[in-house]
């Protein structure tokens, strides 16, 4: 009886309702949306329809499944978004470490760092398409742009947070410059930096998806807005909800996972109970 | 302990003698403070103001001193001038004859912070290791002198835990240690046990009168707390604030080594009521 | 006359010099073509600073009524949002066991792309109005409020229930009601943390407002128009509704700092 509290107690428990909890609410909406509506799989379809769509292996086209359309084009999206990612988060940290060197470039650029904040990238994706005329590039600038200022301001944050007396205590055994960067600044930046990481993940993947509508020629954009169009079964158009879903939350926890491998010090060991032992075994 | 006591001991006479006759030679005057001014400009544009004012002192090789006073009164400014982590707007300090800044340079000083600042993402081995490491030593003695600071502060079995997983009185120990651990010939102390709690602070006490005893340096120890100024030193500087100054020097006679049971003798008691009686009579 | 000469000394000067002169420095280089030059564009696809603000002026009514639109949209879905956040964090400071799991939930939320909920919220929303335009904007706010949903109830859940030590138990000395607690304690713990969510999803209420209009079924919106005039190969007149998109953005920020300035000020 107890291991059945206990389990129901546990915050994985909480967890596992609460997702239960979400699929009933969607298959009641599910349930009401397929009395009142005409084509209910546009509104709100079933779950298990979807799922069934994962794993039919009827042609949606002329050559491919749905899921098969899904994850052909997934490749090209995430692809970009992931080029993208890694020049934003290059130009991103050096940006920082510029900003943090010289007093000039801080002063020159943290204003207009804090204006992109305000100017809505996503709404430019056309204008870069536009520019690069290419959908590739296109994709990865806006997800390099997009990723870049997350990470900038909160590794700037991060340098700025160190404190003073550590920088004293450098300075008392008299470090060089890229002493003080490569043993005190730079580690200590770490969580800040991958906080800007986490933030800018998922987003760098919604660009590339959203420039993919922008024009054909491949990616889960593209096949998103034509399945919307009913160029193909709408299913396409829910597993790739799901699919984008599923990729945004992961990139997220793919950052915490590297985070963890790179921040050993982060794991929890067991704490030390009391000064009082400590001080026993040196007597 | 009781062990490494009696063992000290013997070490602890001979190094008394050591000092009592360094005591006699001018030359062994570690650092020489004349005439220091130092004055910080007014936030709102106002006069400056002066934060110690003609401060004259000589430490002595091999000496305990405290800096004690309540806050305001320059204490930790007098100690951060000798560090050279602020500049004297008038007036000089020379070590061992030497700027301040040279000795930095030297790598000449510990520092023990109020705050351990001790970095999280290194085990306390490698905190220890720190600033061997930018000093260009060989990684074979730095694992050596790391092993040696260790068990010099009792952390022997510590090495492998980050600082987190430490007690507030063991993370101010690796502080130490990392302090002794490029041996420097000054160690500078800025209020380090006045976050601890009193059991903690009276263990870390006799535990630093050993370390000093072992090591043999000169130890500046900046204070706001009377029995401690005067259980540790062999001089006690009282400085008075507003602005600051030295208002009394009071030469601590209690034999040594000490222990804990010194704080209940009459002698201990006097001497704590003559400290505070420099400062009633300002 | 000391005062305020040790006000305006060499570093408040560069402050905002250098960003001045830089931003100076980039208008030159776009007006004289050379910007284009650096990134290989033309002046089609990047037209002059001079010709995007004669479009400006020129079309300002037309502007208008889509920034109307896009504003509706964008400060609609926040104020929703927002409240619904707010209410999503109450319920779970009242329910904490049950509450904060939901909120761990919610923040999955945070990671999902914008762009797939649009179009179903626009099938969804097809039986709602008769009016194409308004039952768009309806859609378009419903996008809108989700974003900003997430970020508010994580935030001032925070709020609630990170408070300073010891301070719940200053209340339970008094024997205070839960009521009681919640108004007097909860509540103006909560402010700073409300602001905070406000900064993420003022400016994400602009994007997703842009983007919400990409996919909506009636044209109208800022957003929209960078779109249909890319569409139509007028990139002058894009670049205009992206400078005025931009506008939106600065404008909303800048009111959100000033509001949260005068509410916060004394509070830190």
């Amino acid at each position: 009886m107890n291991l059945i509290k206990k389990a129901l107690n546990s915050k994985k428990m909480v967890t596992v309702v609460w997702v239960i909890g979400l699929i009933i609410l969607w298959e009641i909406g599910a349930a009401i949306v397929a009395q009142t509506k005409r084509s209910p799989e546009n509104v709100l379809p079933h779950l298990y329809q979807i799922l069934e769509s994962v794993f039919s292996t009827n042609k949606v086209n002329s050559t491919q499944t749905a899921l098969q359309i899904v994850l052909s084009n997934a490749g090209i999206t995430l692809l970009r978004a992931g080029i993208g990612f890694l020049i934003g988060t290059a130009i991103g940290f050096i940006l920082a470490l510029l900003m943090n060197m010289f007093l000039t470039v801080e002063k020159t650029v943290f204003p207009y760092l804090m204006i992109v904040q305000m100017i809505p990238i996503l709404g430019m994706a056309p204008i870069v398409l536009a520019i690069t005329k290419d959908i590739n590039k296109s994709r990865i600038v806006i997800a390099a742009i997009l990723t870049f200022y997350p990470v900038a301001t909160n590794t700037l944050a991060g340098f700025k947070a160190v404190e003073k007396e550590k920088h004293e205590l450098m300075y008392s055994i008299a470090a060089t410059k890229y002493q003080i960067y490569s043993k005190l600044l730079i580690p200590s930046c770490m969580p800040y930096f991958f906080t800007g990481l986490k933030i800018s993940a998922p987003m760098a993947i919604t660009a590339s998806i959203l420039v993919d509508t922008l024009q054909g020629g491949g990616g889960l954009g593209t096949m998103l807005s034509q399945s919307l169009k009913h160029a193909m079964s709408i299913y396409v158009f829910w597993q790739i909800v799901f699919f984008s879903a599923i990729i945004g939350i992961l990139s997220y926890y793919l950052m915490m996972v590297i985070e963890k491998i790179l921040s050993p010090y982060k794991r929890k060991g067991p704490k030390v109970k009391a000064e009082v032992n400590a001080d026993e075994k040196t007597a | 302990m009781a062990v490494s006591n009696l063992a000290a001991k013997d070490e602890a006479e001979i190094d008394k003698e050591d000092r009592d006759l360094s005591m006699e030679k001018d030359f062994d005057i570690e650092i020489k403070i004349k005439d220091l001014c130092i004055s910080f400009p007014d936030k709102e544009g106002g006069a400056p103001i002066t934060a110690l004012q003609n401060i004259n002192l000589d430490i002595r090789q091999g000496e305990f001193i405290s800096l004690l006073g309540p806050s305001g009164c320059g204490k930790t400014t007098l100690l951060r001038t000798i560090a050279d982590l602020q500049q004297p707007t008038s007036g000089g300090i020379s070590v061992r004859g030497q700027s301040p800044r040279e000795i930095r340079l030297q790598k000449k000083y510990g520092i023990v912070f109020q705050n351990p600042v001790l970095y999280d993402w290194r085990s306390v081995r490698r905190n220890v290791c720190m600033p061997m490491e930018m000093m260009g030593i060989p990684k074979k003695e730095r694992t050596a002198r790391v092993t040696k600071m260790l068990e010099l502060v009792g952390l022997m079995e510590f090495g492998k835990k980050y600082p987190h997983q430490l007690s507030g009185g063991m993370q101010q120990r690796v502080g130490i240690a990392r302090a002794l651990a490029i041996k420097p010939e000054i160690l500078l102390m800025d209020e380090p046990f006045s976050a601890l709690d009193e059991f903690t602070k009276e263990k870390l006490h006799e535990d630093l009168l050993r370390i000093w005893k072992k090591t043999n340096k000169t130890i500046l120890f900046v204070t706001h707390n009377i029995q401690e100024a005067v259980f540790l030193s062999d001089r006690v500087v009282v400085l008075s604030p507003h602005p600051g100054r030295v208002s009394a020097v009071v030469d601590i006679t209690l034999e040594r080594p000490r222990s804990l049971e010194i704080k209940n003798t009459q002698e201990f008691n006097e001497l704590v009521v003559k400290v505070r009686k420099s400062f009633e009579s300002l | 006359m000391k005062k305020l000469r040790s006000k305006f000394n060499r570093q408040t000067i560069t402050t905002i010099l250098y960003p001045v002169l830089f931003g100076v420095l980039i208008a030159v280089l776009w007006q004289t073509q050379l910007l284009h030059k650096i990134i290989g564009a033309d002046t089609f696809t990047l037209p002059l600073p001079k010709r995007i603000f004669g479009i400006i002026t020129d079309n300002w009514s037309n502007i208008l009524i889509n920034v109307r639109a896009t504003v509706i949209v964008a400060l609609g879905g926040l104020v929703l949002g927002s409240l619904f956040g707010y209410l999503l964090a109450i319920v779970a400071t009242v329910f904490p066991k049950w509450g904060s799991g939901g909120l761990t939930i919610a923040s999955a939320f945070n990671a999902i792309p914008i762009i797939a909920i649009a179009p179903i919220l626009n099938n969804l929303t097809k039986d709602f109005s008769k009016d194409p335009n308004i039952r768009s904007m309806f859609a378009k706010m419903l996008v809108v409020m989700i974003t900003c949903t997430v970020s508010m109830s994580i935030n001032s859940y925070r709020g609630f229930t990170e408070l300073k030590p010891f301070s719940l138990d200053l209340m339970e000395s008094y024997a205070a009601k839960k009521t009681a607690i919640f108004f007097k304690l909860r509540v103006p713990n909560s402010i700073p943390y409300v602001f905070t969510a406000l900064r993420i999803s003022v400016p994400a209420c602009v994007i997703s407002a842009l983007v919400s209009e990409y996919f909506a079924e009636y044209v109208i919106g800022v957003g929209r128009q960078i779109r249909e005039n890319i569409v139509l190969a007028q990139y002058a007149t894009a670049w205009a509704y992206i400078a005025i998109a931009c506008g939106i953005g600065i404008v909303m920020y800048v009111i959100l700092l000033i509001v949260e300035g005068v509410l916060l000020k004394g509070r830190r």
